[in-house]
């Protein structure tokens, strides 16, 4: 790792330590708990959606796998002895979550873009669909309850504030490994040209079953961690077509295929949601106003905010730069006609 | 000299369109060989046919004595049998030097290996000498003109050192000199052993590169051989300059 990367690194696992510590309020620490989770979620969703360049739709179908899962093996009739437990099956989740994804992932990627967002988009509707039909197993429309988690009502939240963290740390890792590895190099082909990329050998086939599997893996993990503090699923909202909105919505506004870029996008839109939510709470305005957040960044930062930022600087760098190579490519980038070199950002 | 690439009746419909009609041709190891015909004459699709692009409707190809009909483009690339595109595809949010390495024909557990090593830089380090891309190594292949494209394109394919490379008129749309840079390079990689099969419209090019010339119309060939012989073929100038 470099060591402005290490350091960063550093820095936010020690932020995200501190934050509930810092900032004990409940309400607060509730707050940091779905934006922990929606940064988590967005990350794990650019590991397909942004590195690969496949825009999922589906991810709350995995979501509601976890959650189910987590309410099923310990129904509110269980007596948790010891509250840590529905943590420990979550490495199980992701692996059973990853299995099921890849024949879902092979067949929804024979597909591209628009059309695999539509068929993943179905696969969340079937998914459920089934949580509201097989009554015998998931109650139905009258939801699941979890067992209760046994924890201090002083600190409640903490638990869970700390499982979604790790999970963040999760996701931000397998990122930042496939960029550090062939792997980012084959899906940032395969995102570019994918018939090209196949043509020079990379496993086009194989790393977008990778990245699909992990990418639902933790999406599941999440979802389990959600199920636990919320305490009670719903079909709709376990698989709620807004959850797999909101993890787009960030990644597209921070940066898909960045690696910090959707944890930006949850740490501007989760609390901003929030805020909207309670100052125009009695009306649905707040959605519209929502939507208008998105609008204007998106108008005015159409790649997201940090590849934005980053073009920025590489501009000016290249513009700096008067060394003649560089400048013929920055001249048919219609940079640089003063011919000064000067920098004109 | 051994045949290295064997075509032999290949077919291939569009509906009602036969691009390709009962099409058998040779290369030779260690010749450039040229593909020549008016446009539609069903050149672009047997490159697409011959590296797996497109599914043959009926008809074989054989690549160093082995039959490889209807197998995938990568596995082709990996056996040594590459090709450049009409419109250079290179990838444009990739380095300069990200686009040598990811056409490195990696295994599948390679891709747990680091991005760029230094033993990948070292391997790219020589093609980027090569085609003098060393200055703009690392530049986004976006930032690159069209020609250097062409280039790059040429030169990430060589990573796989290829025994054969089909490439889809190499000077479509560059300038003179560039020109004459891509000929440089086709020569000395020629003269390194890599043998070449070159579909192209500008003929000095091919009458000064390319031996033999086969010519191409309606989807199957009409002639073939020296480019003294094929320009002085009847069959040849009836197919371009028509009745």
């Amino acid at each position: 790792m470099t060591r402005g990367g290490l350091s960063r690194a550093g820095v936010l696992a020690v932020v995200l330590a501190v934050l509930p510590l810092a900032l004990p309020q409940h309400w607060v620490v509730s707050m940091l708990v779905f934006t922990v989770m929606y940064a988590a979620l967005a990350s794990s969703w650019n590991l397909i959606g942004g590195f690969a360049g496949y825009p999922s739709l589906g991810h709350a179908a995995f979501f509601g796998f976890g959650a189910y899962t987590v309410a099923l093996i310990f129904p509110n009739t269980h007596n948790l002895s010891n509250g840590l437990l529905p943590f420990a099956i979550l490495p199980g989740i992701a692996v059973v979550a990853g299995l099921i994804g890849l024949p879902i992932g092979a067949i929804a990627m024979r597909t591209r873009a628009d059309v695999f967002a539509i068929v993943t988009i179905t696969l969340l509707f079937v998914a459920q669909t089934l949580a509201l039909n097989l009554r015998s197993l998931t109650g139905g429309a009258q939801g699941a309850g979890v067992a209760v988690p046994p924890f201090d009502v002083a600190n409640f939240e903490r638990p869970f504030y700390y499982a979604m963290a790790v999970l963040l740390l999760v996701a931000m890792g397998a990122g930042w490994y496939s960029q550090r590895s062939k792997i980012g190099l084959s899906l940032a082909a395969v995102r570019a040209d994918e018939d090209k990329a196949r043509g020079i050998g990379v496993h086009v086939t194989g790393v977008k079953l990778l990245a699909f599997s992990v990418s639902v893996g933790i999406t599941a993990m999440i979802g389990g961690v959600w199920a636990y503090y919320v305490d009670f699923v719903y079909p709709q909202f376990a698989f709620d077509p807004l959850i797999t909105i909101g993890m787009v919505l960030m990644a597209f506004l921070g940066g898909r295929g960045t690696l910090w870029g959707p944890v930006i996008g949850a740490v501007v839109l989760v609390p901003a949601q929030q805020y909207l939510a309670y100052e125009l709470g009695g009306s649905q305005l707040y959605l519209i106003a929502y939507a208008l957040v998105f609008l204007l960044i998106m108008r005015f930062l159409p790649r997201g905010i940090l590849p934005t930022l980053t073009h920025l600087r590489r501009r000016r760098r290249l513009i700096a730069a008067a060394d003649p190579a560089p400048r013929t490519a920055a001249a048919e980038l219609g940079l640089a006609h003063d011919g000064q070199g000067g920098a004109r950002v | 000299m051994s045949v290295l690439l064997e075509v032999e009746d290949l077919t291939k419909r569009f509906g009602g369109v036969t691009a390709v009609d009962g099409c058998s041709f040779t290369v030779d190891e260690g010749t450039v060989t040229a593909l020549i015909g008016p446009n539609g004459s069903g050149k672009t699709t047997v490159f697409n046919l011959v590296t797996g692009c497109l599914p043959a409707d009926s008809g074989a190809v054989r690549f160093s004595g082995r039959e490889v009909t209807g197998m995938s483009p990568g596995r082709l690339y990996q056996r040594g049998l590459s090709r450049t595109f009409q419109q250079a595809r290179v990838f444009p949010e990739l380095t300069v030097l990200e686009n040598l390495v990811v056409a490195g024909g990696w295994s599948f557990a390679g891709l747990f290996r680091q991005r760029v090593s230094r033993a990948d830089r070292v391997r790219a380090a020589e093609l980027l000498d090569e085609f003098r891309l060393d200055r703009v190594g690392d530049l986004l292949a976006a930032e690159l003109s069209w020609g250097q494209r062409k280039l790059l394109e040429f030169a990430a394919l060589l990573m796989s050192d290829p025994r054969l490379v089909l490439l889809d008129e190499p000077t479509a749309g560059v300038n003179p000199i560039l020109i004459e840079t891509m000929e440089a390079h086709i020569r000395a990689r020629h003269a390194a052993g890599t043998t070449f099969l070159v579909v192209e419209h500008d003929m000095q090019f091919v009458m000064r590169l390319c031996d033999p010339v086969i010519v191409f119309d309606r989807g199957c060939p009409i002639a073939s051989g020296t480019p003294e012989h094929v320009q002085s073929d009847p069959r040849v100038l009836d197919a371009y300059l028509g009745e």
